[in-house]
């Protein structure tokens, strides 16, 4: 089919003035891919899905949607009518809102999916470090762009989440109380943060097209990692993008959309996990929920700021836990990338992954005695990770790296 | 592929974990299960008369319009039934209680809630509501005065007044007040989400659409890989 259309006078023309073929060629007709991916590598192509799902159901939302938090009959406020009204009179208004609202978290599920994938198979050293530092910032744009958009429908967790989450900032010494009052535009969680929120929510999302331009970029120059981890250098080895992993993303695409719909048509709130119970009930500054939590996709960081006493050393290792992300590359020395040929490393990294899990599962749930020591140990364990990496070569015995595949 | 199957099962043990986490969240009291079908439109038009004979006494549902009690066909009220329900108030006034938040207050001590959402907003959902309006009884332990005390509610101590008059009741109504509480549990978890029959219709093609489209784009997938070794 492309090959058909390069091959138009219409085309001919537009590539005169832009050089769409040689694109289209360098980039996907003739870019080279191993041949021996597996499944996991089709969660790039269903992030950037998501990214643009995302997008277009915002863009509808706003249209009907309003930024006020100014009290309406019955307790409750402009901004939760107006997505009352969205979910109710507009024309498949529900349609595009549940989209959205599941859409958010479907796209956590599949970035978190790609981050293991990266880190089991070494996705991040040499010499894609870029590309794995660019993937933490659209990742920590990602929590921001959804933290903010949790507020705009002014529900109970909207109001007392964003408290609790922006109170945070107070306890940075010196400048804390400065930033908070920034951030939520006053004192107190009210109409001026909604607005700013909102105008944030819009701006993230577009930033992250941007960002995420630069990571296809570099992904381009440096090519795909791949299962074995090795470096690819014959041509046999490798296989064009172009029809063989467009069909294998399309595969995955329609996998994925089926979840996705069957999520958004027959279980919409998934058991208050996507879109929280407490958040059908409209914000009331008087009345704090008896159980504050984020949203699953923020609960192991959640875990991570209350394991510690001190909200300031919380707040340090929230932060520290997202920051050592960044160094993730240059923390893990071991030549070889694959866990596949790294025993000990194999082990580490799939109880960093149950670890991330109990973390998330403390966060999410009411705190008790022994989920705090839980969520303590889990929190050790993630940071003890990280510490553990640079060390690992001097003693690890790494299995033998197969010449090619 | 092998590699893949370890992914898979990776995948299916954490989202178990949570799916698991999320029953053993519902917490609290032990709720009697409601026996509710927002698809019968006997149902619902018997709990919208409960509705308005006994709740809008004191509680609003302010996102239903009178309009919507005709336009919903689960709803499909005439105009004359819904002209007699409005009485003064516009087609397009939500349900709003004649009992004014202030004076409520003054009566109960507390406004009672706008129901729109009432279903959505709590665990256990509709149960909750059949098993808060069958949960009046006496206080164990002597502390709250009958009336207030709420078996599901939580903290028991409850500022609504029994609106089914189910405490000490008289056994040969039993059945009676269970149907009236299944009735308004059914017409508010339909007004909680008044598109989810439509929903669920239309999301049974989407679903077998994705099916097919997944099965054949699987085989064309496997078709343009078939010369690739690995
Ligand atoms: C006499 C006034 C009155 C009537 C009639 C009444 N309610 Fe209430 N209701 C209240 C008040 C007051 C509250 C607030 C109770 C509280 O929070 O302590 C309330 C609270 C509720 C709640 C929320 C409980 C919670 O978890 O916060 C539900 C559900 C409810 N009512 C359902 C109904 C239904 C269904 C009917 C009709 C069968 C009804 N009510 C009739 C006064 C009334
Ligand atoms: C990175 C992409 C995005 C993420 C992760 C995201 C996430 C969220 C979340 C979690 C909510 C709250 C959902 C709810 O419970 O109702 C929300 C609401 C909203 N978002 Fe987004 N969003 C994204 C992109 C956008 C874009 C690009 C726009 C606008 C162009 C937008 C517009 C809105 C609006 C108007 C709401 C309020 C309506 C509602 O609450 O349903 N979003 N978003």
């Amino acid at each position: 089919m492309i090959e058909q259309m390069m091959k138009t006078k219409l085309f001919a023309w537009i590539d005169r003035r832009t050089g769409a073929e040689a694109i289209i060629k360098s980039q996907l007709t003739e870019y080279p891919a191993p041949k021996n991916l597996n499944y996991m590598w089709n969660f790039g192509s269903l992030a950037l899905l998501m990214l643009v799902l995302q997008i277009v159901t915002g863009i509808f939302l706003v249209m009907y949607y309003k930024p006020s938090a100014e009290a309406t009959f019955g307790g409750f406020t402009v901004a939760f009518d107006s997505v009352e009204r969205i979910m109710r009179d507009i024309n498949f208004g529900w349609l595009i809102r549940y989209m959205h609202a599941v859409g958010a978290s479907m796209f956590f599920f599949v970035v978190y999916l790609h981050m293991g994938r990266g880190m089991y198979y070494g996705s991040f050293k040499e010499p894609r470090e870029l590309l794995w530092i660019i993937g933490v910032v659209i990742l920590l744009i990602m929590q921001g762009a959804a933290f903010f958009g949790y507020l705009l429908p002014w529900g109970q967790m909207s109001f007392w989440g964003a408290t609790v989450i922006t109170n945070l900032f107070g306890a940075i010494p010196v400048l804390g109380d400065f930033i908070t009052q920034l951030l939520v535009g006053g004192f107190a969680i009210g109409d001026p943060t909604l607005n700013r929120f909102f105008s944030l929510h819009y701006l993230f999302p577009l930033l992250l097209v941007a960002i995420v331009g630069g990571h296809v970029h570099a992904l381009h120059v440096v090519h795909s990692n791949n299962p074995e981890g090795i470096d690819l250098h014959k041509p046999e080895e490798m296989i064009p993008f172009h029809p063989y992993y467009t069909i294998k993303d399309a595969f995955g695409v329609a996998f994925f959309l089926t979840i996705y719909a069957y999520i958004v048509f027959f279980n919409p709130q998934f058991a208050g996990y996507f879109i929280e119970v407490d958040n059908y009930v409209p914000a009331n500054n008087l009345s704090t929920p008896a159980h504050i939590a984020p949203v699953w996709y923020l609960t192991p960081w959640y875990t991570i700021l209350r394991s510690f006493e001190s909200k300031l050393i919380g707040v340090l290792a929230m932060g520290g836990s997202l920051a050592i992300l960044f160094v993730l590359p240059f923390l893990c020395k071991s030549a070889v990338r694959s866990a596949r040929f790294r025993p000990v490393y194999k082990i580490m990294v799939i109880m960093f992954f149950v670890d991330v899990i109990i973390l998330g599962y403390c966060g999410h749930s009411a705190p008790t005695p022994v989920l705090k020591i839980v969520g303590q140990i889990s929190t050790a364990y993630y940071f003890l990770f990280f510490v553990a990496l640079p060390f690992l070569p001097k003693f690890e015995k790494t299995k033998p790296v197969p010449e090619g595949i | 592929m092998n590699k893949t199957n370890t992914w898979m099962a990776m995948i299916a043990v954490a989202v178990m974990g949570f799916s698991t986490s999320a029953m053993a969240n519902s917490g609290g009291a032990h709720l009697e299960k409601a026996q509710i079908d927002v698809t019968s439109q006997e149902q619902l038009r018997r709990g919208l008369t409960v509705f308005t004979d006994v709740c809008m006494g004191c509680h609003s549902a302010k996102y239903i319009t009178y309009s919507g009690l005709m336009l919903y066909p689960e709803l499909g009220l005439s105009r004359e039934a819904v002209d007699e329900l409005r009485g003064e108030k516009s087609l397009m006034s939500g349900m709003i209680s004649d009992l004014t938040p202030a004076d409520a207050i003054e009566s109960y001590g507390k406004a009672p809630p706008d129901l729109s959402l009432i279903v959505p907003g709590r665990r256990g959902g509709a149960d909750y509501v059949y098993s808060l309006l069958t949960g009046f009884e006496h206080d164990p332990h002597n502390k709250i005065p009958d009336g207030n005390y709420n078996r599901v509610y939580p903290g028991h101590r409850i500022a609504m007044p029994d609106p089914l008059s189910w405490l000490d009741h008289d056994p040969s109504e039993t059945e009676e007040l269970e149907q009236q509480a299944n009735d308004v549990a059914a017409f508010l978890a339909f007004i909680g989400d008044p598109h989810q029959n439509e929903r669920r219709a239309i999301g049974c093609w989407v679903v077998a659409f994705l099916i097919l489209l997944t099965l054949v784009l699987w085989r064309l997938k496997v078709e343009v890989w078939k010369d690739v070794k690995h």
